[in-house]
């Protein structure tokens, strides 16, 4: 694929995150390393605290500290370190060249101020636009999202919206500047299911519209089906599998993600009772196995699997990663690059 | 007009609140307070003259009977005179409150606003150095007891063992000098008992909004940290403020400060209701109480009104 020798828009090498909490210290991301290139949309999949929130997070110096502190890595964007980089410096990123939009819409939007208030604020800090012009490029973009009658929307206050559209008005405020990349924190998660599908379309159609990268993180590989090019598969802060979406739905190379495509209930084909499940659980972040931390639930592990962590397998010219000592063969059918 | 309709409603539902507070509260006068026949009496009375006297007090009539006449003197608000001084009831209360809201009205405000700019500095350099230094502080203030406090600024402010700057007791609203020199210790030990309980409370409130999802999306749009707290935590927090502000009006404007007012021989309503207490000066005792739990029923109105203005989730209804 052409898109992988151009250089990333967004470039993550080895992060490291850690909390410190009453038990110790916990390391939310170890060594995480991933690319994101222009105009492509990449889901971060994982179940619950395996550290893609806080990966998200990180991207906009947004983990919060006290007790949160990236202890290591870097995290380019657009060529410039991000890691370090100064309050007011980043402020200016923030929500201007990299956007975020948050899984719940009521909470994520203040509920004092009106949807205009909270939209133009931003408009007007990063573009400096006047109170008047900020409102009618408000309403715009609120147009542009598929609000009806965003004129007298615009003065609403977010508990008089409803859930879909309180998303709506969170990704209008999210594109409102103009960004390169976008960071979708499990966008869809409150809403309800057709709801969750139109929100996705528009996502989609904003991207192509836009010309921005879309970080999609989400426990929900259905929607990482509909929406993204390439997955980035996580599992207890550490990615496991980076691959294009063809790969990972036909052919997952890690037994953790093989393990999550086959636990998807597939409703005409096989009963519910038959649905296979990942035996185990996950081991707890303070006391993580030496070795691969899959490896206790693992149908492949053996002995090198419990003594040495498996690193990334590199880029290359192939565009799928696996992290695994024992990975399932690539088929051959379908060439890697 | 639905402020109107809902304000109505609201008072109305006020008077359970009301009769309440002053049926306990006139149980415990009657049945409890000090009887002031004697004390109104020479010495040997004729049993004549005892009945004579019970009647002026009105200790004759049954109790309902007089707290029937009580409900009626709230709702005219003539509570008749002072059985102690004979002086109107009215008159006394006119006399005396504004002493007291004069008095304590600077402290109050003072005491609030420093309380909201030390808790948003704590809040603003939460777990720093500066946030512990205010904290600890406020422990020192909430754990020295309000009398030592008293004594201790008359003697280092006023006495001339001290700086002897002010005045050490009494009262003057002659000129704004007067009046300055006379409330100056007063505030400064009302504020410094009351600053640490009120930027411990308006920090955790404070610090509780700034975990909230949209503080988060505020940040991640780029909101630098002044405005953060200016203008989307503070807003988000006045509930809770204008609360604990508006509840404790009817407090400043009724009971003064009992202990500044009789350690500052300043003649408040805070001392007419210790020594109608004291003498079971009825008259007196049932206009405080009744005025009170007035004023609570109109502050909780005015909370109401104000949320309404500060939150648009909330409706009147």
């Amino acid at each position: 694929m052409a898109d992988n020798k151009e250089t990333p828009l967004l470039s993550v090498q080895n992060l490291i995150i850690e909390f410190a909490t009453e038990n110790g210290v916990v390391r939310a991301t170890d060594n995480i390393s991933f690319d994101i290139f222009p105009n492509e949309t990449v889901g971060i999949v994982g179940e619950s605290g395996c550290g893609k929130t806080v990966t998200g997070l990180s991207i906009l110096g947004l983990i919060p500290s006290p007790p949160g502190r990236i202890v290591g890595g870097s995290i380019k964007f657009m060529g410039r370190e991000l890691v370090g980089l100064a309050e007011n410096e980043m402020r200016k990123i923030r929500g201007c060249r990299i956007s975020m939009i948050f899984q719940e819409p009521m909470t994520a939007l203040n509920p004092v101020f009106t949807v205009g208030n909270q939209m133009t604020d931003v408009l007007m800090r990063h573009h400096g636009l006047t109170r008047r012009q900020a409102r009618d490029s408000a309403i715009e973009m609120l147009a542009k999202v598929g609000i009806p009658a965003p004129a007298k929307r615009i003065d609403e206050y977010p508990h008089q919206l409803s859930g879909g559209m309180r998303q709506r008005v969170m990704i209008a405020m999210a594109l409102s500047c103009d960004p390169k990349l976008l960071i979708a924190d499990e966008p869809t998660t409150a809403l309800d299911v057709t709801t969750q599908a139109q929100v996705l379309e528009q996502i989609s159609k904003l991207q192509a519209e836009f010309h921005m990268a879309v970080v999609l993180i989400t426990h929900d590989l259905g929607v990482v089906a509909e929406t993204c090019r390439r997955a980035i598969v996580m599992y207890c802060g550490r990615i496991v599998e980076n691959t294009s979406i063809e790969h990972l739905f036909t052919n997952p190379r890690h037994p953790y993600a093989k393990g999550l495509l086959d636990s998807i209930p597939q409703i005409r084909s096989r009963r519910l009772e038959e649905l296979p499940i990942i035996p185990g659980r996950v081991p707890d972040l303070l006391h993580l196995p030496p070795g691969c931390r899959f490896a206790a639930r693992c149908p492949r592990a053996d002995e090198l699997c419990n003594e040495q962590i498996p690193t990334l397998s590199p880029a290359g010219t192939h565009a799928d990663r696996v992290a695994c000592h024992h990975p399932y063969a690539a088929e051959p059918a379908g060439p890697a690059s | 007009m639905e402020i109107l309709q809902y304000s109505i409603r609201k008072l109305f539902s006020g008077i359970p609140l009301i009769l309440g507070v002053t049926f306990i509260s006139f149980v415990l006068m009657v049945y409890f307070g000090p009887d002031k026949t004697y004390e109104l009496l020479g010495k040997n009375p004729t049993p004549e003259e005892i009945a004579e006297v019970r009647v002026q007090l009105g200790y004759d009539q049954p109790f309902v009977v007089r707290y029937a006449d009580y409900l009626r003197e709230l709702a005219t608000l003539d509570f008749g005179n002072s059985d102690s001084t004979g002086e109107r009831v009215d008159a006394l209360l006119a006399r005396t409150i504004p002493v007291s809201l004069a008095l304590t009205a600077p402290g109050f405000v003072l005491g609030n606003v420093l309380g909201i700019l030390l808790a948003l500095f704590a809040a603003y350099y939460r777990s720093t150095w500066v946030d512990k230094t205010i904290m600890a502080s406020a422990v020192i203030g909430m754990s020295i007891s309000f009398l030592i406090v008293i004594i201790g600024f008359q003697i280092i402010f006023a006495s001339s063992y001290g700086l002897g700057w002010f005045p050490v007791r009494g009262w003057s609203v002659n000129s704004i000098g007067d009046y300055f020199s006379y409330v100056a210790v007063p505030t400064m030990a009302t504020v410094f008992v009351a600053l640490g309980y009120n930027t411990r409370f308006y920090r955790s409130v404070l610090v509780e909004e700034m975990t909230r999802d949209h503080v988060r999306t505020a940040k991640a749009f780029g909101v630098p940290p002044t405005k953060l707290f200016y203008k989307n935590i503070l807003k988000n927090s006045l509930i809770p403020i204008i609360t604990r502000i508006v509840f404790s009006i009817p407090l400043v404007i009724i009971s003064g400060s009992l202990l500044i007012e009789s350690y500052f021989g300043i003649p408040g309503v805070g001392k007419i209701t210790y020594d109608a207490i004291v003498s079971g000066d009825q008259p007196v005792l049932k206009a405080v109480v009744g005025l009170t739990a007035i004023l609570f029923v109109l502050a909780q109105l005015l909370t109401d009104i104000m949320y309404r203005a500060v939150d648009p989730r909330i409706t009147l209804k």
